[in-house]
């Protein structure tokens, strides 16, 4: 499905580090041995092609002054679920809406990620989110303790067998 | 910690977050956008990744566009086997989040690999090793949103 070529740039780029030098994508065309230009334009091509979803950068919600996150579930009727999913995605400190089955003592079908300032202002944004949901019930799923947090790697290169 | 960003380092963020230009020298053109040079908006990028503020800076995928598939898992794992069942979850590599949260089930991890039926050999691995079960495989149906993009310094 992926161009072999592709595979490669996508390769290169999941190096964070080369963006954190003052040229990154010659640093990535360096290190894959292609030219400048064919680097930009392969990743312009993935980027057109929603591959790649965007360049840019991640902020630790935590650190960034959101300091109060929290997995909201809430229990819409299938009919609405579509419409209040939209909604609530729409709303600016929502950054992830998903509509996901439902299970056994577990009527939530659909789930949003809520970023507040603290616990008051997430409090508030979590009313908020109520007043546009249109759900009979919800519930926040205060995170206890974050076990693990990594990126995914993608296409990893086959693991050179021991004592290569 | 937004107490010790200054503006030009919320506005470094705001420009940076949803859109690091695809060019020669990206930092140059921030820079000359922010009036700094392409050195300074390079080393503060540097210090806000440094101090935790920045998790990542780099290229975001499309996951799916990549033939790769991805849910969210719940399980309910009893209080004195947390431990062992948080090692066994975080030891596949596919698995990238792995939290305890309040209430039942207790323990929710995304997992992401090639195919539908590696994921449901993972699921079945960990309820092999952790003796729990059932564990929800709760694939969206319908996503609205994956976009971590908020503003900074309301």
């Amino acid at each position: 499905m992926m161009e072999p070529r592709d595979i490669e740039l996508i390769r290169a780029l999941q190096d964070e580090e080369i963006f954190l030098m003052q040229r990154p994508f010659e640093e990535a065309a360096r290190r894959l041995g292609w030219g400048l230009q064919e680097v930009l334009e392969r990743a312009a091509a993935l980027k057109g092609s929603g591959v790649i979803r965007r360049f840019g950068a991640a902020l630790t919600p935590r650190n960034a002054g959101f300091k109060a996150n929290s997995m909201v579930v809430w229990e819409i009727a299938e009919e609405k679920a579509m419409e209040a999913g939209n909604r609530l995605a729409g709303h600016p400190r929502v950054s992830h809406c998903y509509i996901r089955p439902c299970f056994d003592g577990f009527p939530y079908n659909v789930y949003t990620m809520a970023h507040g300032n603290d616990p008051e202002d997430l409090e508030r944004i979590v009313l908020e989110l109520a007043g546009i949901a249109s759900a009979a019930s919800y519930r926040t799923l205060d995170s206890l303790k974050e076990f693990k947090k990594s990126s995914p790697v993608y296409f990893p290169r086959p693991t050179e067998p021991a004592g290569a | 910690m937004t107490d010790t960003l200054d503006g030009i380092d919320k506005s470094l963020l705001n420009r940076i977050q949803g859109d690091f230009p695809l060019s020669a020298d990206p930092y140059s053109e921030i820079g000359r956008e922010l009036g700094i040079s392409a050195e300074e908006a390079l080393s503060r990028m540097r210090a806000l990744v440094e101090a935790g503020v920045v998790r990542k800076v780099g290229a975001f995928f499309d996951a799916r566009k990549m033939g790769y598939t991805s849910t969210l898992c719940a399980m309910d794992v009893p209080q004195e086997r947390l431990q062992e069942a948080a090692s066994a979850v975080n030891s596949y590599p596919e698995i990238t989040h792995n939290y305890l949260r309040a209430g039942h089930p207790n323990m929710w991890f995304t997992v992401i690999a090639g195919s539908k039926e590696r994921i449901e050999e993972i699921i079945s691995e960990i309820s092999v090793k952790t003796s729990v079960c059932p564990i929800r495989n709760l694939n969206a149906t319908k996503m609205f949103k994956v976009k971590v993009d908020l503003k900074v310094g309301e």
